[in-house]
């Protein structure tokens, strides 16, 4: 890459530079040194930044709180101590020439809005300068229980920032939405930003091997390559704050920093935590006696042929429990950190083994990460260095993302017949062995499935930045930052023989490579002159470049004579499939500029400009422009409002314009390729052909969002009650949207740049400082959101279609409906009022009037009807939340602290798709178990499963997700040559409150039609597991 | 570097690249703008050209003749969806087929009781099938445009010959399109914006024309290897069928019904000649060597859709007609058939043989076999009603009605793709075909001749059917028809043609003349607002 090479270049020209510059005589110097403690509980507290103001020199604290800054120019000096959540008080010291002054500092607790500094884009920034909205998360607090990634940190702790697991299996992939999805066809999902260097998230291994050709779950979460006890602080950039991340800031762009080294001693921290994960919430199918009763009477009945009764086994199978077991999560962390006052350390490993809470999958990392730091040229040159190497292992469980007809793991749970045993005896070899049904594949012993078919991934991922920083003249730094992001990942399949799902092909075997390369190059540079006392101004410009490749190869053979080899003997395969190889290359190039302007500490201004080009559009679209605005005025400093009960009262607003560029590499182009259905068969061979594979699009742009936010933050009672009120607006246009082309077209469906969606919401944070006594601390957070989600136009379209019915006879079967006017996730479909005398279900008849072009005219309720038409379709639901909200409690007392999250939404609909089509007596003459509910529903036995209002269900919950109580050791006594330690118990996802019938009614799977987004639907997913979990940490 | 380079550019890659190290120690002025440079994005690399690796943009394909053939390939791989959505459409709400409701499973919201039933709109459940097949078939006729531009630009030996397949193939999906969507929008060349619909009647010229040019250069026969490919004889079979049914093809579908066009019973006359006389064609002497695995052998076939037996290559018609226990892979226990079509067959008519019914077994293994309930699996011809209350079936049991099996099973399928072709076009239809036409031209006599060459070879003892009046005939024929291409895709042309499709059947109520096409389903309507519905939607 001709860049690369010219930026070496200029890190060396910058060097040189910076050597050849005349550097101040070396003065007479001494060192300071201290300790910081919390001010109420008097523990020592660990990266707290200590600087001497007015020179470039500082350091961060150690575990144990202390630190030593050396070389500083001896005569009085100011120390100030910052760190997020606390009050950064300073102190004087007078230091003489190689004289060891002491500064010790104890801090006040405080909370977000007098937070001193935020990591923001391209930088830090004060937080009372801060125009834009973010939410931030202090990771230590937030890295409880048992937390697998950085996306389960920031549940239920920042207002507006939705996350919802996409299922409980470990290592499981995460929905994030922060205020609401704004796409109906792109992505949804925040940019991540780690360490300055923006990743390229996407699933690092390939796609799995659906189950007799129905979808694999989905993927597992991106963001495992990095440790949580890693993490130092996480800020959300929820609006205009964003927009300097231009085309990528639309879902808005969450920035992450990890803890780096301190200068001084060298400090060691040991933790080990081990814990239990169980199923806590069950679903109710007939057990085998039960089974076996209800066969009798449908015999009786004639409803069921004798021969059923006949059929079933002596066994009484729980199958869920069969599938399920009391899991362990371990989890060991070893940081040490050190250096001299020129250059720090951090090093940290870690090892994560988490077992699913069913048989046979899980979740294994192995990770060691290194931040190194060197401040050079009398601290005007500031290199860093941050390198990740992780290595994933997933052993993935054979279960379905939408279902289907046979199914996987989950699906067999419910429905295989609980009078059969899990294994049997074979009579002449005395073998055990799993029991299945003979001579048919579609019913399959669930234990068997999950422990038979192997499918497992490896993923070893790197991720690599370095930066050096120069201050070229005073109040001017430039700074060059490159950052590679690599993965390789494997992925292999193996269906055996033995298994009814592998019978069919007489082994299955399959082995798939991924890879990723992406590189970023940043240059900015920074210009905050000193213009007197009541001015405060900085100018940041910069550039950046993203290149990203990625690779994917995959081979699969069938027809082998012995399992032995599973995934590992392709060559033994009598068919090999048609190979699959792919290649894509995205680039992505960015200058941006940002001015802040402050007076006398009370009006503030920022202004952002960003010009952003993409490969991925259309020839003539590949360049943008976005602007934001913002400012603030601290209403309780200038005299506005009288002071009244506020400490603090800021009043702030921006407008920005961001883009949201998801869309996949080529996107624009008419393309040929050879895939499945290109392929012909002339003669009795088949022949390799070429089709366009997409519709072109030279026209296709971003999705555009602007976004209005306005906010009041505010204090109170001394700032022991701190927050902020936030009311913002977001209206997206030219959708990403893939839409029916007019035909002919070689693809039905196109992406085109129509329609809009409005987002309006508000925002609500408070944080307390309940009690504040010696001994006692406690602190308390809520935050809330309502959050509105507005199809506004489809580009003319009445709607689409979107959210797949699943389940045995429900092909295409739509569940929900994006309609102009309504939002996204908007249920669709027929009104169940009763079930009738002979046992089918009812529902509201209308009769509708249309005019030439289809549009409802009329609508007439008349009667009741047993067989559902169109006309009779409505809303039926939305999948929307009506509020939501988090609250978390954190108290010292004395040695010990306790710490609790609770998160909750109100007032969604969800979609129980699971009791749809199993939640009916019907299966019984299938041979299938069902719910138990359906025992009592009144609906006949030979009624088909019809989608209605019935299976639309509340999903208002209140979930406990964590509870926990630690308690310190701070007496050397105790610990031999350890100086602190902390034992904890914590219990994740305690407690789930809710009259929603399903494992779980926070559901995220991804049922889309045509990649059109769709909401709350339930189809049988991983259960979240119930997980307590013990730890030690020591620090020596 | 950079198609388009941003504003900020005033040192060129040149400089940097030639001067910058020597320079750079003599003049530190230099060097200081060079630390400066990156941020301010002097050297910024700017280039956002796509170059894709695994897709070929089609200005670089279509220049040999083997990528001409690939493409061509593609355009052929489409015809296998005949078998799918135009399939099930064109089958299941014509008599032959019928899909019901099996306890919990096939209710799919209940298109196939709309498509039994006859009662489909433009946005109700049947219309995702509406649209699989219209998207389906104006794919292929795209990929024939995209074909025939490309092929445009190049020179090769057999540039007339493929040209003239890609315009037949391109008819062909324009016939089918016709006959369930009537006047669709007649585009020879890829477009990007929304085109103007076309009468009935400018798509039937159309077909005509271009079949009549096409023709010409397509080879008479093809070698064995090359099998499947389009010939003189499918251009031939498709100009007779739409001539058979011009009055139909040709006219105008309002509210009220069909305003016939021409008839072109001459024509039908004289194009299926021209495949009879060729040479080129006879009738299998084994009726069922036309739907056996190795049926590409047979000498009766013209126009085939051809499979494989591999993935994603293959026939899977068994798995919609068979019990789950009947066959491996499971298969899915849906399509059947109604009492009133299977009992119309004679019982000496070897064609009868493709029903199943009364006890079942295992049609690999031969073993007798169960339901899922463990009771006898036996195929009965009525549906009973699991509720006793609803008419007709709405839900009936896995084990009702009669199935067709008409293409056996491939011994050596993998999976559900079974190798056996689907015949669009045979031999036996064109003399059928040539009958019909025969009889309406006032020549009864000869055209019961031909009948009874048809029937010759599926009777152990001869039935051959007795003279008859012209009126009467045109009952024998559509027997006729029903009995020798059941399940083949015809019957609801047949029907129509003679005005039968809308009259009441068993579990279907004499419905609307305006149902004869199909409507436009409601998402291409608004994919192309200039669409106008069929009439009566």
């Amino acid at each position: 890459m001709v860049v690369v090479r010219r930026l070496y270049l200029l890190i060396a020209g910058a060097l040189l530079w910076a050597v050849v510059t005349p550097v101040a005589a070396q003065a007479p110097s001494g060192t300071v040194s201290g300790r910081v403690v919390d001010s109420v509980s008097r523990l020592p507290l660990s990266d707290v930044s200590v600087v001497i103001e007015g020179t470039r020199l500082g350091t961060v604290t150690r575990e144990d709180g202390s630190f030593i800054i050396g070389g500083v120019p001896v005569g009085v000096q100011t120390v100030r101590a910052r760190r997020i959540g606390y009050a950064s008080p300073q102190v004087s010291v007078s230091v003489v020439p190689n004289g060891r002054v002491t500064a010790d500092f104890a801090l006040d607790r405080r909370v977000a809005i007098l937070e001193e500094v935020v990591t923001t884009g391209y930088g830090t920034q004060k937080r009372l300068a801060i125009t834009g909205s973010i939410a931030t998360i202090d990771a230590d607090a937030a890295n409880v229980g048992a937390i697998a990634n950085v996306d389960q940190m920031i549940q239920g702790r920042a207002a507006g920032v939705n996350i919802t697991q996409n299922s409980g299996e470990p290592g499981g992939g995460t929905q994030i939405r922060i205020r609401g999805g704004t796409s109906i066809s792109a992505s949804n999902d925040p940019l991540y930003v780690i360490d300055g260097v923006p990743i390229n998230n996407i699933p690092t291994e390939t796609a799995g091997v659906g189950i007799s050709g129905n979808e694999p779950p989905l993927p597992r979460n991106p963001m495992n390559l990095l440790n949580p006890a890693d993490i130092l602080s996480i800020s959300v950039l929820k609006d205009a704050a964003a927009a300097i991340y231009g085309t990528r800031a639309a879902n808005g762009v969450i920035v992450i920093e990890t803890k780096k080294g301190a200068g001084g001693g060298p400090s060691m921290e040991y933790e080990f935590s081990a814990g239990k994960a169980s199923l806590n919430r069950h679903l109710d199918v007939l057990s085998g006696p039960e089974y076996r009763s209800f066969i009798t009477a449908q015999v009786a009945a004639g409803n069921v042929g004798p021969s059923v009764l006949a059929g079933l086994d002596t066994a009484d199978t729980d199958w869920e429990r069969a599938i399920s077991r009391d899991a362990s999560v371990i989890n060991h962390n070893l940081s040490f950190a050190g250096g001299s006052p020129n250059t720090q350390y951090r090093a940290s490993l870690n090892h994560m083994n988490q077992q699913g809470v069913i048989l046979s999958n899980g979740f294994k990392r192995y990770q060691a990460r290194l931040n190194g730091s060197h401040q050079a040229i009398d601290g005007r040159l500031r290199l860093a260095l941050n390198l990740t190497g992780s290595h994933i292992k997933n052993d993935y469980l054979p279960f379905d993302n939408v279902g289907g007809f046979e199914g996987g793991v989950f699906i067999n749970t419910l429905i295989f017949n609980p009078t059969l045993p899990v294994t049997v005896t074979d009579a002449t070899t005395g073998a055990s062995e799993f029991y299945e049904i003979p001579n048919q594949r579609s019913l399959r012993n669930p234990v068997a499935l999950a422990e038979e078919i192997q499918d497992f991934g490896a993923t070893t991922r790197t991720l690599g930045n370095i930066s050096g920083d120069l201050d070229l003249f005073k109040g001017l730094t430039g700074r060059v930052a490159l950052g590679v992001d690599r993965f390789d990942s494997n992925r292999g399949t193996y269906f055996p023989r033995s298994n009814p799902v592998g019978e069919e092909f007489q082994g299955l075997a399959r082995q798939s490579n991924r890879n990723n390369t992406s590189k970023t190059i940043q240059t900015t540079l920074t210009f905050q002159p000193e213009i007197g006392p009541r001015h405060d101004f900085s100018l940041l410009g910069g550039y950046e470049f993203v290149e990203s490749d990625l690779a994917e190869f995959a081979a699969e053979a069938r027809g082998f004579v012995t399992d032995v080899l599973g995934f590992n003997g392709l060559s033994g395969g009598s068919t090999i499939q048609p190979l699959e190889s792919r290649t894509e290359e995205s680039r992505l190039v960015g200058f941006f500029s940002r001015a802040t302007y402050g007076f006398m500490e009370r009006y503030f201004l920022t202004g952002v400009l960003r010009r952003d080009g993409s490969s991925r559009f259309g020839e003539g679209n590949k360049w943008a422009v976005f602007p934001a605005i913002s400012g603030s005025v601290r209403l309780t400093q200038t005299g506005f409002v009288p002071t009244g009960p506020f400490s603090e009262l800021r009043l702030r607003a921006g407008w920005g314009k961001q883009g949201n560029p998801a869309i996949p590499p080529y996107a624009s182009l008419l393309l040929l390729a050879a895939d499945g259905g290109s392929r012909s068969v002339f003669g009795d061979r088949a022949v390799t052909g070429f089709s366009p594979t997409q519709n072109p699009n030279p026209n296709l742009k971003w999705e555009e969002t602007a976004q209005t936010n306005v906010a009041l933050d505010y204090g109170f009672m001394n700032n022991r009650f701190t927050g902020s009120l936030e009311y913002y607006i977001k209206n997206t246009r030219d959708l990403l949207l893939r839409v029916p082309v007019a035909q002919p077209a070689v693809v039905s469906t196109r992406l085109e740049n129509i329609g809009r969606t409005r987002n309006k919401g508000v925002e609500f944070a408070l944080d307390a400082q309940v009690m504040d006594r010696p001994n006692l601390n406690w602190t308390a957070g809520f935050v809330f959101d309502v959050q509105r989600n507005t199809a506004v136009d489809l580009g003319g379209r009445s709607f689409i279609s979107t959210g797949r019915v699943s389940g045995e006879g429900q092909s295409d079967s739509r569940a929900q409906r994006i309609i102009p006017g309504e939002p996204i996730g908007t249920f669709w479909g027929p009104e169940f009022v009763g079930v009738n005398a002979a046992g089918q279900q009812e529902f509201n008849n209308y009769t509708v009037t249309r005019d030439a072009q289809g549009r409802e005219l009329t609508r007439t309720l008349s009667g009741k009807t047993t067989s559902p038409d169109s006309d009779d379709d409505r809303i039926i639901g939305n999948a929307n939340p009506n509020f939501s909200f988090g609250l978390r409690s954190q108290a010292n007392f004395g040695s010990f602290d306790f710490s609790m999250l609770v998160n909750s939404q109100r007032g969604l609909d969800v979609f129980n798709n699971t009791a749809l089509v199993y939640a009916t007596k019907g299966n019984a003459t299938r041979s299938k178990n069902f719910l138990s509910s359906a025992l009592t529903d009144n609906v006949g036995i030979t009624e088909a499963q019809i989608y209605s209002s019935r299976w639309i269900e509340d999903g208002s919950f209140v979930r406990l997700q964590n509870i926990t109580v630690g308690y310190t050791f701070g007496s050397i006594r105790y610990l031999g040559a350890a100086r602190q330690a902390r034992v904890f118990l914590s219990g994740d996802n305690l407690l789930l409150m809710t009259d929603y019938s399903g494992y779980d009614p926070e559901v995220h799977t991804d049922a889309g039609i045509d990649a059109v987004a769709t909401r709350g639907i339930d189809y049988l997913h991983y259960p979240r597991p119930r997980t307590i979990t013990g730890g030690l940490r020591v620090a020596f | 570097m950079s198609l388009s380079r941003p504003p900020l550019t005033p040192i060129g890659p040149e400089l940097m690249r030639n001067s910058m190290w020597k320079k750079s120690i003599k003049n530190a002025g230099l060097i200081t703008l060079l630390a400066l440079s990156p941020a301010l994005g002097f050297v910024a690399c700017t280039d956002l050209t796509e170059s894709p690796t695994s897709a070929i943009a089609p200005e670089n394909f279509y220049r040999t003749e083997a990528e001409v053939i690939g493409g061509l390939a593609s355009v052929y791989a489409q015809l296998r969806q005949v078998t799918e959505a135009y399939y099930n459409v064109t089958e299941v709400s014509s008599d032959e087929y019928i899909v019901p409701t099996r306890g919990t499973d096939w209710y799919d919201g209940g298109k196939w009781l709309e498509l039994d039933r006859q009662t489909w709109g433009p946005d109700s459940q049947s219309s995702g099938e509406l649209n699989g097949a219209w998207s389906a078939l104006f794919g292929g006729v795209a990929r024939a445009n995209g074909a025939l531009e490309a092929v445009e630009k190049v020179n090769f030996p057999s540039k007339p010959a493929v040209q003239a397949e890609l315009r037949t193939l391109r008819a062909f999906y324009y016939f089918l399109l016709q006959d369930l969507f009537g006047g669709v929008p007649i585009v020879e060349k890829t477009i990007l914006v929304a085109p103007d619909g076309n009468t009935r009647a400018q798509v039937f010229s159309f077909i005509e024309s271009e079949l009549n040019a096409a023709r010409p250069a397509l080879p008479e026969k093809w070698s064995a290897d090359m099998h499947g490919r389009m010939t003189k004889g499918a251009a031939d079979a498709i100009l007779a069928s739409l001539y058979l049914n011009a009055r139909v093809f040709s006219g105008t579908v309002t509210a009220t019904g069909l305003t016939p066009g021409a008839a072109k019973w001459q024509e039908a006359v004289d194009a299926s000649d021209r495949i009879i006389s060729s040479g080129t064609y006879s009738l299998a002497s084994n009726w069922q060597s036309n739907f056996t695995a190795s049926n590409h052998q047979s000498p009766e076939i013209i126009l085939p859709v051809k499979f494989l037996n591999a993935t994603d290559l293959g026939l899977n018609f068994l798995m919609r007609a068979l019990h789950y226990n009947q066959y491996s892979p499971t298969p899915w226990n849906g399509f059947a058939t109604i009492a009133e079509t299977y009992l119309a067959f004679d019982p000496q008519d070897q064609r009868r043989q493709i029903f199943l019914e009364g006890q079942q077994v295992n049609l690999v293994t031969g073993a007798p076999i169960n339901d899922n309930q463990g009771n006898p699996l036996v195929y009965t011809t009525d549906f009973p009603s699991r509720t006793g209350t609803a008419p007709g079936p709405d839900n009936t049991f896995d084990y009702a009605g009669v199935r067709i099996v008409k293409w056996p099973v491939d011994a050596a399928r993998v999976q559900q793709n079974a190798g056996n072709d689907f015949a669009y076009f045979r031999l036996a239809e064109i003399y059928l075909i040539k009958a019909e036409a025969l009889n309406e031209l006032g020549r009864t006599a000869e055209a019961l001749l031909l009948v009874n060459q048809i029937r010759a070879r599926v009777f152990a003892t001869p039935e051959p059917v007795p003279p008859t009046t012209q009126a009467g005939f045109r009952d024998v024929i559509l027997r006729e028809r029903l009995f020798e291409l059941t399940a083949e895709g015809k019957r609801r042309q047949d029907l129509i043609r003679h005005g039968k499709f809308l009259l009441p059947w068993y579990n279907k109520l004499q419905r609307e003349p305006y149902r004869i096409l199909m409507p436009i389903p409601q998402s291409q309507v608004e994919a192309n607002p200039k669409l106008a519905q069929n009439p009566g939607y």
